[in-house]
């Protein structure tokens, strides 16, 4: 082979120089066949690297370049934007990694520079078979499909929806609004009232680029990035369903509500014990009454319901728990409140506030070391608890049990047709608690608000804000998408159409072609993980920029 | 093992992209000290080592061979790393029935930030290699 490679050595200012003999590198590297050049550079990645880099491939009229300087990680794409601006294919370029994985981990300057040259040798050998790949771009389609319309979607939509944007709104009740619709007031910390929600919901109605669908569930997805395929089924009145096109979805399923019923411990059927949703409903009514019609003399609120079963905490109970009691307070002369909790969050600046002004309106504090149990004590209420080691009890006119945020009933379901990942307690998993909280592993489909687990409006709210932020800088209007470009392929003629391929691919990237007998990559869907290649039993599947060949000679270079 | 003091054993790492190749990389950045008989191939997700990789490394005579994914549930795309795991089960399976040495070959898990961990498991495997001597297969095969 004739080939035409070019080997450039980067000093990376002393961090190689000093720890590898550079020098002895392209001694060695000049006698190998194929090699046109070998040179060395203070620092490839500076601007005079590049322009240095970029003079050389047009002067040397390389076949194929390799860079021996640090990790890919770090400027594998740096040395590719080079290649570009170059007029050459950044496939046939290959980053040797010297710095990180020769220099700076072994101390004998010998020994380093024998494995340097091994890897470059390794690199040479491969870059060879390197063949120049394509950039594709595609069509892609602004618009969005939004699911669920509680505050997370309402807000997810308003951010969106534009003149060149179209936004489906799927909503499974009757209204727009969600769970927040069912309280009494919003947290004290959390905007003055609830008209907010009041007001996104008109917004969203009063804007001709979101198409709500009410009553409505998402029947079908496929497609990938810039092109999915969805189907919106529409029960009651208006029955039927329409298809739509859309770039991305947001999944703003938000949650439901623990039943206390699993747990007898918790008291719930017992006369006077209400949960937290059926005592918003009270406030909301002007009336908080015992079954007697007479208000309260003593209540007990109780967090934590549900929280030992589901093994999480629901992080806004105890704020709202603290709302009530302040509503008590305030409303019903004499009443003694008690909170009862295992632990007590309060995780937002204002929340200590609130909380030590519950304290000085005389609501009792008790922290409970282990469950709580409810039971009924003639008319009244006894609530045992548990602290510092002993049981002891109150008994209370009424109970409020705060519990614990599940995940939405159709979450499953949603989960398989997205194909996306839940995590152990049944929410929708983040590709990364921190690091990326509403992203999930199918691009173009992002997550908001409680779908992915407890979380108060603000927070709901900052999280359908950042994944329109996605969107809006990844679906640009008449804007093409690029996906990758280091796929992998089926070659027709080895392909038996057995399809273990299919059953490796998390993508759902492989369908099979009944007609032809064969199946077939979907790039734009294609990650390149290449874990379907190395499961064709035939040797069909090539994985792009890591083929057989390319990765055989790194192995047998290494053993050399 | 003292005839082997100058004995060099070739291990070839198979690392994940996305975690222990960071990792290895993390580990450079803070000077630890990895084996110089350790050769890496990076790959783009453990579920792209073919076990024929690991087979054809150890006929043509690597004296050791070390897998590394990312931990279970953290796979960059998602499940790769499950595929590994099974793989790489099924090449201890081989490698008994073969009668070859199944303590030459090995699966880790190592994320993108254990780097000491990347550092300890290369040093181990490095050094239990080199108590198991030169693959006798080395010199017997020849493909």
């Amino acid at each position: 082979m004739n080939g035409q490679i070019g080997v450039y050595i980067c000093e990376c200012g002393p961090n190689i120089k000093d720890r590898i003999d550079i020098d002895k590198v392209i001694e060695d590297i000049s006698s190998l066949g194929d090699v046109k050049t070998v040179k060395r550079f203070p620092l490839l990645c500076s601007n005079d690297g590049k322009k240095f880099l970029e003079e050389e491939i047009k002067k040397e009229d390389l076949s194929h370049l390799v860079v021996a300087a640090c990790s890919p990680r770090e400027h594998e794409k740096t040395f590719m934007d080079v290649c570009e601006q170059a007029d050459f294919n950044p496939y046939l370029f290959q980053l040797i990694n010297i710095r990180e994985h020769c220099a700076w981990m072994i101390s004998d300057k010998n020994e380093a520079t024998a494995k340097a040259i091994k890897y470059i040798r390794a690199g040479i050998r491969r870059v060879a078979l390197h063949r120049p790949l394509e950039k594709k771009e595609i069509e892609s389609i602004p618009d969005v499909l939004v699911i669920g319309g509680g505050v997370s979607g309402l807000e997810a939509s308003l951010s969106l929806a534009g003149k060149d944007r179209r936004v489906y709104l799927v909503e499974k009740t009757g209204s727009l609004g969600g769970m927040a619709k069912k309280l009494s007031q919003l947290l004290p910390n959390q905007g003055s009232n609830l008209s907010l929600i009041d007001e996104k919901v008109e917004q969203v109605h009063n804007n001709e680029n979101i198409l709500v669908s009410t009553s409505s569930t998402v029947g079908d997805v496929r497609g990938f990035l810039g092109n999915f395929e969805i189907v919106i089924h529409t029960d009651g009145e208006t029955s039927g369903f329409r298809k739509a096109q859309v770039g991305a979805i947001v999944v703003a399923t938000g949650f439901d509500v623990f039943d206390p019923e699993e747990n007898s411990q918790y008291g719930y059927g017992i006369d006077n014990v209400f949960t937290a949703q059926e005592f918003e409903e009270q406030i909301k009514s002007g009336n908080v009454l015992l079954k007697s019609g007479k208000p309260p003399e003593s209540v007990a609120i109780i967090h934590c319901v549900g929280r030992k079963e589901r093994g999480y905490c629901s992080k806004v109970c105890c704020c709202y728990s603290i709302k009530f009691a302040h509503y008590l307070k305030d409303n019903l002369s004499n009443v003694n409140v008690s909170e009862l909790y295992v632990d007590l969050c309060l995780p937002h600046k204002s929340d200590q506030e609130y909380f030590e002004e519950a304290k000085k309106k005389g609501v009792h504090f008790v922290r409970s070391e282990e469950e709580i149990n409810v039971n009924q004590k003639g008319d009244q209420i006894e609530v045992e608890y548990h602290s510092e080691g002993k049981t002891d009890s109150i008994v209370v006119d009424m109970v409020v049990l705060a519990p614990a945020m599940i995940p939405s009933g159709d979450t499953p379901e949603l989960a398989h047709l997205l194909n996306i990942p839940l995590d152990k307690s049944g929410f929708f998993k983040e590709i990364h608690e921190v690091l990326d909280p509403i992203s999930t592993p199918i691009e173009g489909i992002y997550i908001a608000g409680c779908a992915t687990g407890p979380k108060n409006i603000p927070e709901s709210i900052v999280q359908s804000q950042a994944a329109s932020g996605k969107i809006l800088s990844s679906l640009i209007p008449g804007e093409k998408i690029v996906p990758e470009v280091k796929v992998s392929e089926i070659r027709e003629e080895f392909c038996t159409g057995c399809q273990t391929c299919l059953s490796v691919c998390f993508y759902g990237a492989i369908r099979f072609d009944s007609f032809k007998g064969i199946s077939v990559v979907n790039e734009a869907i294609c990650r390149g993980c290449g874990s379907c290649v190395g499961s064709c039993p035939s040797g069909a599947i090539r994985s792009k920029h890591f083929t057989y060949p390319q990765l055989y000679r790194e192995i047998l270079e290494a053993l050399r | 093992m003292n005839m082997n003091d100058t004995y060099m054993p070739t291990i070839i790492g198979f690392l994940c992209n996305w975690c222990s190749y960071t990792g290895a990389d993390l580990a450079g950045t803070a000077r630890m000290k990895i084996p110089a008989s350790l050769r890496v191939v990076r790959v783009m997700c453990s579920g792209r080592i073919d076990p024929l990789f690991v087979l054809k490394g150890f006929l043509k005579g690597a004296d050791g061979i070390m897998m590394m994914g990312c931990h279970p549930g953290d796979c960059h795309y998602q499940k790769g790393n499950y595929n590994a795991r099974r793989r790489f089960v099924m090449l201890q399976n081989i490698f008994e029935s073969l009668g070859l040495e199944k303590e030459r070959i090995g699966l880790w898990w190592v994320s993108a930030s254990e780097a000491p961990k990347y550092a300890q498991v290369t040093k181990e495997f490095a050094e239990k290699v080199k108590e198991l001597g030169p693959n006798p297969l080395r010199e017997e095969i020849f493909l």
